[in-house]
């Protein structure tokens, strides 16, 4: 994100504001890769009243399990609360134009970039 | 005015249109099975013989704009027909677009006939005021008000956003060519979903100015009495509590944008705290996660067998 010019007339928020835009990523652990893993497991079994068993990496979201959008928006909204994330919305459907997500795998791995680079995963493409 | 509310605090709300089919609710309730045949033989004995060929499966209607309205009215007065027999008694009512239909006829404000013969009539004047089908509706989830502004200006489109379902979703209504290109765009901004709604009208858009100019002649001739369960409007929150607010709504309701964000909230501010779906989908349901302070969602089938249970 560009760095607005009225941010550099020096006082103690602005220099603050500027610090914020330091990049902080998170680190992705395997306890993280398996919580991710877990609650995208147990939110398709219970919107899609599904049996946990029978979800695996290669389950089509749609066509196996009759997923929507708003499933997923409501998946972005818990892991933006259980971590704490700056991310916009339109960021992640921007980089979802280019990376289609179809599969139970590949929405954990996208989550993970999420968690991992927040508003900063479209610069991946880059 | 906040109404007095019954004892469960439950609020049935109707959908417009029928976008699919969850579960055949006549497995359970054979009950609903008997009520839904018998005003859809109403029906198509009143508007359409055709409807008789209705079937959830070989023949749902759901490309069809006017019968898929008359079966979402059906199904919204028979959802609502076995819940009031079975004892609920709902302190609000709402009707989402065109769910003011089965909104009043639950309400004891019109009968089903009535009811049918606004569908038939809106459908009727609207065609006559747009005989070319070059209109649509659109919805997009993932994009602010403001993003969506800003992309319909700066492509020079000339679109209406005709509700809001939540602060990242939202019904826009216009011209196809207009919808066509701002799906395209709005997937380009980052829009997590964007989808023409399948409809060839431009509902709560003032393009439907002199058509509801025309129901209005219907309308005010009909017998409308005052609601016996509280009806909120879509269109500004207020509660219809007189025939004559009745009409005013099933005709303004045809030109004019409504917000259901702020609505289900003033319900539930109005103390609100349980919201059932009187139709086939759960689009409502859905959406409601999105909206804070919204309340819970039970299925319409789930509160019946409680209550028989």
């Amino acid at each position: 994100m560009a760095i607005m010019p009225h941010l550099f007339f020096g006082n103690i928020r602005e220099i603050n504001i500027f610090a914020e835009k330091i990049p902080r990523m998170a680190k992705i652990t395997e306890n993280t890769r398996n919580e991710v893993r877990e609650i995208v497991f147990a939110f398709f079994a219970e919107e899609c009243e599904a049996d946990k068993s029978q979800i695996n990496d290669n389950t089509n979201i749609i066509k196996d399990l009759d997923g929507d959008s708003l499933m997923f928006l409501e998946l972005i909204e818990i892991f933006k609360k259980k971590y704490n994330l700056d991310i916009e919305l339109k960021t992640i459907g921007k980089y979802a134009v280019k990376h289609p997500v179809e599969t139970i795998g590949q929405l954990i791995e996208m989550q993970l970039l999420i968690i991992e680079h927040e508003n900063r995963m479209l610069e991946l493409d880059k | 005015m906040i109404p007095h509310l019954a004892e469960d605090n439950i609020a049935l709300i109707f959908p417009a249109f029928i976008s699919d089919y969850r579960d055949d609710p006549s497995l359970e309730f054979p009950a609903f099975r008997d009520v839904f045949q018998a005003l859809l033989i109403k029906a198509a004995g009143y508007v359409d013989k055709e409807l008789l060929s209705f079937h959830p499966e070989s023949n749902p209607m759901l490309q069809d704009e006017l019968r898929n309205q008359y079966i979402s009215y059906i199904y919204g007065c028979s959802c609502a027909d076995i819940l009031l027999k079975s004892g609920v008694k709902p302190g609000m009512i709402a009707g989402y677009s065109m769910g003011i239909y089965a909104s009043l006829f639950t309400a004891g404000s019109i009968s089903f006939e009535t009811g049918l013969s606004f569908i038939q009539k809106a459908y009727a004047a609207i065609r006559k005021v747009l005989p070319h089908r070059q209109y649509g509706m659109c919805g997009v989830i993932g994009l602010s008000e403001k993003d969506i502004r800003e992309v319909a200006l700066h492509h020079s489109l000339n679109l209406m956003i005709v509700n809001r379902n939540s602060d990242y979703s939202f019904i826009l209504a216009g011209e196809s060519f207009h919808i066509n290109v701002f799906l395209l765009k709005a997937r380009e901004e980052g829009a997590l979903h964007a989808r023409s709604l399948g409809v060839t009208i431009p509902y709560h858009t003032n393009l439907l100015e002199e058509a509801a100019k025309d129901l209005s002649h219907a309308v005010f001739n009909a017998d409308i009495q005052a609601p016996a369960i509280p009806i909120i409007s879509v269109l500004n929150q207020d509660m219809i509590i007189n025939g004559d607010r009745a009409r005013n709504e099933v005709v303004n309701n045809i030109h004019t944008p409504f917000d259901w964000l702020v609505t289900q909230q003033q319900m539930f501010s109005s103390g609100i705290r349980t919201f059932t779906e009187c139709g086939p989908s759960q689009a409502l349901r859905k959406n409601s996660k999105f909206i804070p302070g919204a309340g819970k969602f039970v299925n319409w089938d789930t509160l019946v067998k409680r209550r028989v249970e």
